[in-house]
């Protein structure tokens, strides 16, 4: 376990980016771009590492809860599981969308053809 | 893959006919130009009373103002592929009442007088889905090794997962569904490999699948899409939806007649 403060560069990077990556993602939301658990989820991204920054010593305990020696891996490890978390509701949103949309194709088509065709042919 | 509100068709299939089976022949194009008004003709010419219906996937070529002319067409707004063309045929096969639909290319491969051939197969087996297979009685197409092959072990697959009778030709094209398939495939059909992976869908859902030999001729324009390493991701990833098949929970294909008022 490491007790070592972060550097105050550190701290004034993940503080900045923190504040614009959030206010940003409050406007989106705002304007309906994203919903509330895109908000969520994307947020973690600022969040954790500043948490991880702004409080080393609870850092320090939840790495040793967790049985990892370094408080960093423990904060890549949470953000690839809002990563993992993010990108399977995105793959099975697309999925939804893709088929929603080919049905969508499907019945247009077919009641433009309705609408246009007289009797079918027959042989 | 669960029946979604939108995968219901929108129109209420008519009553069932009394008299003569309908039959429609679906014909999925994408740049068939050059073939579909002379496979148009052909079906006409045959006299059998076929109705036919051309899905236009979305072609850049003159495909559908030649169709249009010769037969009924729905024109697909953009492709949607292979299995998404055949879909939309069987729905407006469901959306219309057909007792029968048969799947023709518009390549020109599959002989119009072979659709004679899968509805006495039909008849006498009273499968849900009748296959008409090259490779049943001699190869008539005088397909590839590795194409003959790679069917070979698809077949062998499907046998082995759903426990089903041996097929020869689980890639062909020329296919018919009669009212319970119809109905079954208007709610869902696989848009990746839509063939092999059809039958492994009507199989799990306990739709009688069956095949019978038939005549096909080799492409005379264009190339298959499945060549080379094409063909062997094409395989692997079959096989392993078959496979994925075995575990989907089964549900019960909606049919709008008993099987006694079949014709």
């Amino acid at each position: 376990m490491t007790n070592h403060s972060p550097a105050l560069q550190t701290v004034i990077v993940v503080a900045v980016f923190a504040a614009f990556y959030m206010r940003h993602l409050l406007r989106r939301t705002l304007r309906e771009s994203l919903d509330l658990y895109d908000l969520f989820m994307l947020s973690m991204i600022a969040v954790v590492p500043a948490a991880f920054v702004f409080f080393p010593r609870a850092a320090d305990t939840a790495a040793e809860l967790a049985g990892v020696a370094f408080p960093f891996v423990l904060m890549f490890g949470a953000l690839l599981a809002v990563v993992f978390a993010l990108v399977h509701r995105l793959t099975v949103r697309i999925h939804r969308l893709e088929t929603q949309n080919r049905l969508l194709i499907q019945e247009v088509s077919l009641m433009r053809g309705d609408e246009a065709g007289g009797a079918t042919a027959r042989s | 893959l669960r029946p979604q509100s939108l995968d219901q068709p929108l129109t209420q299939p008519p009553a069932p006919s009394s008299g003569r089976a309908r039959v429609l022949v679906i014909i999925p194009c994408f740049n068939e130009a050059r073939m579909i008004g002379q496979l148009l003709d052909e079906i006409h010419k045959l006299g059998a009373g076929y109705d036919t219906l051309v899905v236009d996937d979305g072609s850049s070529d003159a495909t559908y103002e030649i169709a249009v002319a010769k037969s009924e067409c729905v024109r697909l707004i953009c492709n949607l592929g292979i299995g998404g063309a055949v879909q939309t045929g069987i729905k407006y096969a469901h959306s219309h009442g057909y007792d029968f639909c048969v799947q023709v290319d518009g390549d020109g491969q599959h002989p119009p007088d072979q659709v004679q051939a899968l509805l006495e197969a039909q008849a006498g087996t009273k499968a849900n889905l009748m296959i008409g297979s090259r490779y049943r009685g001699g190869d008539t197409d005088r397909s590839t090794w590795a194409r003959r092959q790679g069917s070979r072990i698809i077949a062998r697959v499907l046998g082995m997962a759903s426990h089903a009778a041996a097929l020869t030709d689980p890639t062909s094209g020329l296919r018919l569904m009669d009212r319970k398939a119809i109905a079954f495939f208007a709610q869902r059909y696989p848009h990746d490999f839509p063939e092999p992976i059809s039958i492994a869908w009507a199989l799990r859902h306990g739709l009688k699948v069956a095949e019978t030999p038939v005549r096909m001729r080799a492409r005379e324009h264009g190339t298959t899409s499945i060549a080379g390493l094409k063909a062997l991701s094409y395989m692997v990833r079959v096989v392993f939806y078959i496979l994925l098949a075995r575990f989907e929970p089964r549900i019960k294909p909606r049919d709008h007649r008993s099987e006694s008022d079949q014709p």
